[in-house]
């Protein structure tokens, strides 16, 4: 316990326009041990009467997380390595603030327990220096968990993106999302 | 916490300690009931009625939980006391005595959770009123079979000695530390076992409450097994030890693992708050054009980030927190879409 | 045999399908395996790489298996799950017979041979050896298939053993004979890596093959262009540079269209044409009136979206096209895949790094099924059963009499035509559930319930099982070690990681038995699935698909091992034809002319809408194992039809709302699924279904006249809207539809 290997140079990209709505991911996540057949990262038709566009979402893991501000029973803590854990057990009392408030619409409020749940980037794995599962899974790409190096080799035409507008609100994040070269920031407001 | 002092805080704790004091020398009739053996006890509770209240207020002015507390108790008596008071009732059934949130977490997890928690319940309702002198026993006066309960100096029960009845009530800390030693049996088998519980938990949040539930439960119990196999040869050693341990226990209750055991009740407010959502009116998210959530909670929520100093306003006015999760994770997707489409190629 | 012995409902509450889940906390003993085995997983041709977790002769888990070369740990939903199978509670575990009135009771392994042994031989005595079929499947490893082609030649002495392949991809494999004198893929994916156009034809790879995404991907990102034929958008269509949307049954117009285009742009190769290939002049000849203006009215695709598909096809110096089911179940499935082989022919590009060609094969030992066992017209090593002296060479490694070896049966579907024409008695079948794969399956109903005998080997006791006098409970792939052949060709380890619970065996024991019982001992003397595999090694020797220097050991070693190897110094073949010489008697790439020609069934006023059919991601073939696996349940409960939103205003139709779906064969009801990704023409039912909820029930058995593979892919239908909207997915419960 308290021992770590997580690897600083290994960093989370995704993509949403390669995602393919598989859900191998979802259920990957839930083998997961920290969550035990919940899955965590979130695949959803946009709209599926128009398109077979999908999104996938991960926990961003938010340099300054709104979750954790949000939270009325401080039980959202982000570590050393810029992880955002998932809601201490003892202290979550299933408020759901952080559901409404996390512009990435990430954590999960599983009524029965009683409980607020998210992705930890597969703690249990990535502090053994293991990659989360969803992304080792991922057959098509739309996450990739590596270093740097190796995604700028692998997607020459994309750059990776940590900044997010919603509205007048500027997030920066831990997890990149891979935009069209030369993007800075991906802005979500009114179409 | 104490970098800067919360003047408000202090002064609330300092009040409650006050009051605290106060209740122990009217409920011990000028402590002519209370016993001395238990001085130490009563001053680390003395200490950790402070430290709890002003970690209490502190908490509460926390911009998200005020709201909530104050929101609850308005709710609760604005006209519908009743029924939410029943609401309430039902909860603490439910979820606090039979714990079937935790339950559901895990079979064994939930088990193991009700043991220590019930032992400990009963511990701080056996203990906490002795130790104020709220509550002394003694012989009835002209015999020595009947023994009588007094409860802020006034007699309230008498039962007869060496029955069913005596053991139960004189045996009641043994009872407590019985469940709460089987309880953690339990939670740190599963710390040992459980690859998801260990990598995600820490010695001080973790271990270390289990290891203070133990030691406590051991040397109570030891207190008890050295009088009645050991003549007392080790009462010593299991007196200060066990003074040790339930001092620690007091004076860090409002710093670690164990303050959940003040903030859990929170959970009560959330469930009248949720009740009150559900009557009420509903939030329809734009993109999904299905309910999600009460537009009580998303109002609150919305006014607790801008509190916080989050702006989630966009150019048309709206803000996208009044998107649904799903709504919200299907923006990002579009906007990336389009952040493609615009570059010339969806693929990159 | 008369109808099932007790009601479906009735059968499906004692058997299933039923769902498993994993308890919430995993299953115990996962942190702490007793063993890690590396083998692959059951679903697919991709045979993906997976570890599987082992306790207590249990699978607790998985593990991504990051080191295997194709799929480097990736995995797709059914992959995720596949472990799930295993610790079933619908397993059979013991052998059990049919009783009137009653269902099924266990009976012992001893009665159950004997049973199965005295009506094989009451029935080939009284009506002859072929009366006997066999049907298997290529969910059967390389040493299984083997088996079970010996087995039926040389035990049962019937002609007509076939196979699920049949309704797979023998199209293709018929294709490749024609054009190269061999049957595989002829690059592995890696060649797709800096390949500069990658089109994709009748293939949902985002569906059926996730993990091959990876690698197209991969070309995307190196600058390859992607072109995607398909009635519908896919997910792999949504972002694809050009995604042509071909009118279900025309596809041999379209690259026939394509190849004209090619000719009158001097976009060729001529040094290729004329030094490695005949026939060019014939395909040539068929395709000169294929203009533009005739492939759109013809395809139903933008005479811009085709000429652009040429030009970017024409101008590319690397380029790799792959293709599926989409052209390959169809009548005319063999002229479609020689027409898409003419277009990589005329520009030359095979045989060389980025230049590449293949089949997707889809089942998961399509391809070794298909080249040692168990096809009706094939032995061992992809020989001919009527060529002399391929049956010569594997008699005597048989150790029989050339006339004793049967000749050429029937295909799959023809069987059960034979069955419901009286033709064919008995049956024995393994790994094969027609009443949910094969189409018109109201016609295989009626067939099943005419035989006299049936006996099944199985895990489960699938929809077609219920109509078995005796289920024999065989092995899951996880139960038994032995090799498979992956759509690339590449030769892989399948490794043991339980022993089969119960009273269940080996699906190898079982034949062993039979075999021993039905007097044919001496050639079955083998002691492990390597002896098997050793036999395969030397049967395969000299013919096209050559394993004759793969080992297990060579396999374990490389993490598999590319077909042909001829030597144990051989270090297999992962891309062909660099030698330039095809397996053609002349050894040249044989050009085919491809006139196009309708499908088999058109529109007309009583059926106005085409009907195509299809997968989905959670599924797998019939089902058997995917349907009683929960979550994958889950994700896609129930089969929808998909229809373009304004295809339903015509008639009427909203979304969820019950429709009724009729064609000469049967009428089904789905819910319907507003879409505006497929073409207005055409709706869409994905297969996995049984009973009521059954695409089969309504899809045609017209047979390519080559391959003999169905046309699923293309009939007529009518929609009646039933003016109410569909039950919820979880009071249908289709995938346990009786």
């Amino acid at each position: 316990m308290n021992t770590t290997t997580f690897r600083t140079d290994q960093e989370f990209f995704f993509d949403p326009q390669r995602c393919i709505g598989c859900h191998a991911c979802e259920m990957a996540c839930a083998e997961c041990e920290t969550n035990g057949q919940t899955a965590m990262i979130h695949v959803d038709y946009v709209d599926r009467f128009l398109s077979t566009q999908t999104s996938v979402q991960v926990c961003m893991h938010c340099e300054d997380p709104v979750c954790a501000k949000v939270c009325p029973a401080d039980a959202i803590t982000k570590d050393e390595f810029g992880i955002v854990h998932s809601a201490n057990t003892a202290r979550c009392i299933a408020c759901s603030n952080c559901v409404q408030a996390c512009p990435f619409g990430v954590p999960k409020k599983v009524e029965p327990l009683d409980l607020m749940m998210k992705c930890n980037m597969c703690y249990d794995r990535t502090s053994a220096g293991k990659k989360p599962m969803c992304a080792t899974v991922c057959p098509s790409g739309a996450l990739f968990y590596g270093t740097r190096e190796q995604i700028g080799r692998n997607r020459p035409n994309s750059s990776p993106v940590n900044t997010f507008r919603f509205g007048q609100q500027l997030v920066k994040t831990k997890v990149n999302i891979m935009m069209p070269k030369g993007a800075t920031e991906l802005v979500v407001d009114s179409e | 916490m104490f970098n800067t002092l919360n003047l408000r805080a202090a002064l609330v704790a300092a009040v409650a300690t006050v009051l605290l004091v106060a209740s122990i020398l009217i409920g011990s009739r000028n402590l002519t009931n209370f016993d001395p053996a238990l001085v130490a006890y009563l001053f680390g509770c003395i200490f950790a009625c402070f430290g709890i209240v002003y970690r209490y207020t502190v908490w509460l002015q926390r911009p998200p939980t005020w709201r909530y507390f104050a929101r609850g108790w308005k709710l609760f008596f604005t006209g519908r006391t009743i029924a939410y008071g029943w609401e309430l009732v039902k909860h603490f059934i439910v979820q606090f005595l039979g714990q079937k949130f935790i339950r559901n977490r895990g079979k064994a997890r939930g088990f193991g959770h009700m043991l220590m928690a019930w032992g400990c319940l009963l511990a701080f309702a056996i203990t906490f009123p002795l130790v104020f002198g709220w509550i002394h026993f003694g012989l009835k006066p002209g015999g020595i079979n009947i023994y009588e309960i007094f409860v802020f100096g006034f007699k309230i029960m008498e039962f007869p000695l060496h029955t069913v009845l005596a053991e139960i009530i004189f045996n009641g800390l043994n009872w407590s530390a019985i469940l709460v030693i089987a309880g953690v049996m339990i939670m740190m088998r599963r710390r040992l076992t459980h690859a998801g519980q260990i990598a995600i938990q820490t010695f001080e949040g973790d271990w270390l409450p289990l290891l203070l539930l133990l030691a406590i439960s051991l040397t109570g119990l030891g207190i008890s097994l050295d009088y009645k196999f050991m003549e007392g040869k080790a009462h010593q050693f299991m007196a200060i030890t066990h003074a040790i341990t339930v001092i620690l226990f007091l004076l860090w209750m409002p710093f670690g693992k164990f303050y959940h055991i003040i903030q859990r009740p929170a959970q009560l407010g959330i469930a009248i708050y949720r009740r009150a959502g559900a009557e009420g009116p509903q939030a329809v998210c734009p993109h999904t054009t299905k309910e999600f959530d009460s537009q009580m909670h998303v109002d609150d929520v919305k006014a607790v980030a801008a509190e916080l100093g989050f702006n989630y306003a966009r150019k048309d006015g709206k803000s996208h927190i009044e998107y649904s999760p799903q709504g919200k994770r299907a923006l990002l997707a579009k906007a990336h879409l389009k952040a493609r489409q615009k570059a010339g190629s969806l693929f990159g | 045999m008369a109808t099932l012995p007790v009601s479906a409902e009735n059968l499906i509450t004692q058997f299933g399908p039923s769902l498993n889940f994993p308890p919430m906390q995993g299953y115990p003993g996962r942190d702490e395996p007793d063993d890690v085995v590396k083998t692959h997983c059951c679903f697919c041709g991709m045979q993906c790489g997976i570890k599987l977790l082992v306790k207590d002769n249990r699978i607790v888990g998985f593990e991504p298996w990051e080191e295997f070369p194709f799929n480097e740990g990736r995995l797709c939903p059914k992959g995720v799950q596949r472990y799930l199978q295993n610790n079933h509670p619908d397993r059979l575990l013991d052998p059990i017979e049919r009783v009137e009135g009653k269902g099924f009771r266990p009976i012992a392994w001893e009665a159950a041979f004997e049973r199965v042994v005295s009506e094989i031989q009451r029935i080939q005595g009284k009506y002859g050896k072929d009366a006997f079929a066999m049907l298997s499947g290529v969910s059967l490893t390389n040493e299984k298939s083997y088996l079970v082609g010996k087995f039926a030649r040389v035990a049962l002495k019937t002609r007509n053993l076939d196979y699920n392949g049949r309704l797979c991809m023998v199209s293709a494999g018929a294709g490749n004979k024609k054009a190269f004198g061999l049957d595989r893929g002829s690059n592995n994916y890696s060649d797709l890596a800096h390949a500069e156009v990658v089109m994709i034809c009748g293939t949902n790879v985002s569906e059926t093959f996730p993990t091959l995404t990876h690698w197209i991907w991969q070309a995307r990102d190196n600058g390859a262009k992607l072109i995607v034929v398909d009635p519908r958008l896919t997910p792999i269509a949504r972002t694809a540079d050009l995604h042509l949307p071909i009118r279900p049954g025309r596809d041999s117009a379209l690259y026939g269209a394509i190849l004209h285009q090619l000719i009158k742009h001097d976009w060729l190769d001529h040094d290729f044409i004329a030094n490695h290939t005949t026939d060019f002049e014939k395909a040539k000849e068929a395709v000169k009136d294929y203009d533009l203006e005739w492939a759109e009215r013809t395809t139903g695709i933008a005479k811009e979206k085709i000429m652009q598909a040429a030009q970017w096809w024409g101008a590319a110096k690397t380029s790799f096209l792959l293709h599926a089911r989409g052209i390959e179940h169809q009548s005319k499935g063999v002229e479609n895949v020689v027409a898409c082989i003419n277009l990589v022919l005329a520009t030359g590009r095979i045989g060389k790094p980025y230049c590449g060609y293949a089949t997707i094969t889809g089942q998961g030992n399509g391809q070794g099924g298909r080249e040692h066992g168990h096809k009706c017209d094939q032995l061992p090593g992809n020989r001919d059963i009527e060529n002399p002296e391929h049956r010569k060479y594997i008699s005597g490694v048989w150790g029989i009499d050339e006339k004793e070896l049967p000749g050429k049966g029937l295909t799959a579907y023809e069987i059960m035509e034979a069955i419901h024409r009286g033709e064919i008695k008995g049956l024995l079948s393994i790994c094969f559930n027609p009443l949910v794969s094969l189409p018109n399956n109201n016609m295989i109903r009626e067939a099943l319930e005419k035989l006299e005998f049936y006996a099944c080997i199985d895990f489960f006791l699938n929809e077609t099982a219920r109509h078995a006098n005796i289920i024999l409970p065989g092995s899951l792939h996880e139960e038994e070690e032995g090799t498979v052949t992956t759509a690339e060709g590449r030769v892989v380890r399948i490794r043991k990681a339980v022993n089969p619970p119960g009273n269940a065996r080996t699906d190898t024991s079982i034949l062993l038995e039979l075999a021993k019982r039905l007097g044919a001992e001496k050639h079955f003397g083998f002691n492990s699935s390597e002896e098997i595999f050793n036999e395969l090694r030397v049967a395969s020797k000299g013919g096209t698909a050559d394993y004759f220097g793969i080992t297990y050991k060579k396999i374990e070693d490389n993490m598999g091992v590319f077909w042909p190897c001829p030597s144990e110094d051989h270090p297999g073949t992962p891309r062909l034809w660099e030698d330039r010489k095809f397996k053609t008697p002349d050894g040249r790439a044989h050009f085919n002319g491809v006139a196009y020609r309708e499908p088999a069934e058109l529109t007309d006023a009583e059926y106005p809408m085409i009907l195509t059919t299809g997968r989905v991601v959670s599924q797998y073939l019939s089902g058997t194992q995917t349907r009683r696996i929960g979550k994958l349940v889950e994700q896609y409960p129930e089969p929808l039809l998909e229809i373009h939103p304004k295809t339903a205003a015509r008639f009427g139709i909203k979304d969820r709302e019950l429709v009724k779906v009729v064609t000469r064969r049967g009428a089904a009801e789905f819910p319907a699924q507003l879409v505006e990704t497929i073409r207005e023409d055409t709706v869409f039912i994905p297969y996995h279904w049984p009973g009521k909820k059954s695409a089969n029930q309504l899809t045609s058995g017209h047979l390519d006249p080559v391959s003999k593979i169905p046309e699923f892919k293309v009939c007529a239908c009518r929609l009646e809207p039933q003016g109410r909207p569909a039950p919820s997915p979880a009071e249908t419960k289709a995938y346990a539809s009786a």
